[in-house]
């Protein structure tokens, strides 16, 4: 009872790793309710690359001194409005306009962060996450926008729902179906910025995508789905960190490597929708 | 003494010179025509003669490229709840969670706007149409377990909670069983007491014939505007069908559809 009631709290013993636990916490919910649209509208290449393409904001905001978050969020929202742009009215299929705006945004942040010398230990902070660097300022942050982008997705909730499930109800029904979808690409983007301290560039698309894949084979309705990814992205982001602390793991990959477990268990046990029941 | 009663009357709908145009592809051409409140129109003609154009037209889908539609003498668009569409069912995600009800209930959203909360009206509404359509013991399960007959009657049970003036059905027979087509057409007995306007399109020419006052026979152009017995006629009929209008000994006239639908042939016996 004592040992593990110490090996709960021995890591929560420094302010840094309280900190990295609720930032890790925060992050594995949002991700979650907001990737519960990326999975239902088939966006995770789009999550994937707009995480990519912070990249130049990041490396401009380091080279200028400037918070990193505030470079990220301003790269992310300019890629997003850019992916739309180029999208718009068909001229290119998105996954198209996708495709050449990742992979430019992220030549140019690699181009940038190669000009700085310790280019190797930032960009694999970038790339990775580094959960337990996090600073009170950085907390707040997370927190601020995180609560932004949920009241947001509470607030549209009906009109996301109608354009993720029926477009042509949506445009009969004169939502500005074009608005809604760049908002939701804004969303999307912001949730990507305030995830990358923990996860980082290059696992954010696992944590928009798996919880909420693994919480549409167990739940029925929208609601109860974002809620039950919410908590996988909780319970994820908890026990990656104490994998991370004990055997001494990077904590994104230790934090995705949990979620990817509790996905593989689902897919193969889940009532009705599991592999193992689907066998007869 | 006098109460004073500011009732919309039921729409009417006017239909002038419409031109639609895919790039440069002229999908429909100069169509014209009325449709008075309380009527119900069959929309008929072979595959790619326009029919869902036409609708998405009306309802604002598509912007047309010359001509004018009036709903209540206004452009689509300025109405957002009157005018109820039910599209072929494979513009839909069917694995979408969402139960029987939550996908009824979206036929109120219009009427909400955009923070107003539904209302004990508006489940009403609902379970109306749920009722109506025989679904509303489904009213708990997800969509994506329904078969296409109930799937089709959850759509049209979305499109009677929205409460329209004027109901347009693309192809609702389409894919169904018989038990779902003799309820939906009851339904529409139903709607049409109520003066309801509801134009329908599909492509058995058996049940246009027999079930409808009015047929509109198109193939980009109006071909044919009026009773059964004067639009299915055997030169319509062929200037509608072309080659796939078979003219039998005695007189009757058959229109070959299968290629497109891998269905019987429809048939339909003109003397």
């Amino acid at each position: 009872m004592n040992t593990l009631w110490s090996w709960i709290v021995a890591p929560l013993a420094y302010g840094f790793m309280q900190r990295g636990m609720l930032a890790a916490v925060l992050v594995g919910i949002l991700c979650a309710i907001v990737g519960c649209y990326v999975v239902l509208r088939s966006m995770a290449f789009l999550g994937d690359a707009l995480a990519h393409a912070v990249l130049p904001g990041v490396a401009i905001a380091y080279l200028m001194g400037a918070n990193l978050l505030m470079g990220a969020l301003v790269a992310a929202v300019v890629v997003a409005l850019l992916i739309s742009l180029f999208s718009r009215k068909g001229t290119i299929k998105e996954d198209t306009a996708i495709g050449i705006v990742f992979a430019a945004a992220l030549a140019l942040g690699v181009a940038l962060i190669s000009s700085v010398r310790t280019y190797a230990v930032d960009l694999t902070h970038i790339m990775f996450g580094n959960v337990l660097g996090v600073s009170p300022t950085d907390l707040w942050l997370i927190a601020g926008i995180g609560a932004a982008v949920l009241l947001t997705i509470l607030a549209f909730y009906r009109q996301f729902l109608v354009i993720a499930f029926d477009p042509v109800l949506a445009a009969t029904q004169r939502l500005p179906v074009e608005r809604l979808r760049i908002l939701l690409l804004l969303l999307i983007a912001l949730t990507i910025v305030v995830s990358l301290q923990t996860v980082g560039v290059g696992l954010v698309a696992a944590m928009l995508v798996t919880p909420g894949t693994t919480a549409y084979l167990l739940t029925r309705r929208l609601p109860t789905m974002m809620m039950v990814a919410a908590l996988i992205g909780a319970v994820a982001s908890i026990s990656g960190l104490y994998l991370s602390y004990y055997v001494n793991i990077a904590s994104g990959a230790a934090v995705v490597l949990v979620a990817t477990a509790l996905f593989t268990i689902v897919f193969l046990f889940a009532p009705e929708r599991g592999v193992v029941w689907r066998r007869e | 003494m006098n109460t004073l009663h500011i009732e919309q009357e039921p729409a009417h709908l006017e239909i002038e010179r419409l031109t639609v145009a895919y790039g440069r592809r002229r999908v429909l051409d100069d169509i014209s025509f009325r449709v008075e409140y309380g009527e119900r129109v069959v929309l008929v003609g072979p595959n790619g003669a326009g029919k869902s154009t036409l609708f998405k037209a009306l309802v604002g889908l598509v912007k047309p490229q010359s001509g004018t539609i009036r709903i209540h003498g206004l452009p689509p668009g300025a109405h957002t709840d009157c005018v109820a569409y039910v599209p072929q069912r494979e513009d839909v995600d069917w694995r979408f969670p969402v139960t029987v009800a939550d996908v009824v209930m979206m036929g109120r959203f219009g009427r909400l706007g955009w923070l107003r909360r539904p209302t004990r009206t508006d489940h009403a509404a609902v379970e109306r149409g749920m009722e109506l359509m025989g679904v509303a013991h489904l009213a708990h399960r997800p969509i994506g377990e329904l078969s296409g007959g109930q799937q089709q009657r959850v759509f049209l049970a979305r499109a009677l909670a929205q409460e329209p003036h004027i109901l347009l059905l693309d192809e609702p027979f389409t894919g169904v069983d018989a038990a779902t087509q003799e309820a939906t057409l009851s339904v529409l007995d139903t709607l049409s007491d109520q003066k309801v306007t509801i134009i329908l399109s599909t492509h058995d020419l058996s049940l246009a014939a027999v079930r409808f006052e009015r047929v509109l026979l198109i193939n980009r152009r109006l071909i044919g505007d009026g009773s059964p017995a004067q639009v299915l006629s055997r030169g319509l009929l062929t200037e509608a069908f072309g080659g796939q209008v078979l003219t039998l000994p005695d007189g009757s006239v058959l229109v070959d559809q299968c290629a497109c639908h891998q269905s019987e042939p429809e048939s339909i016996a003109v003397k």
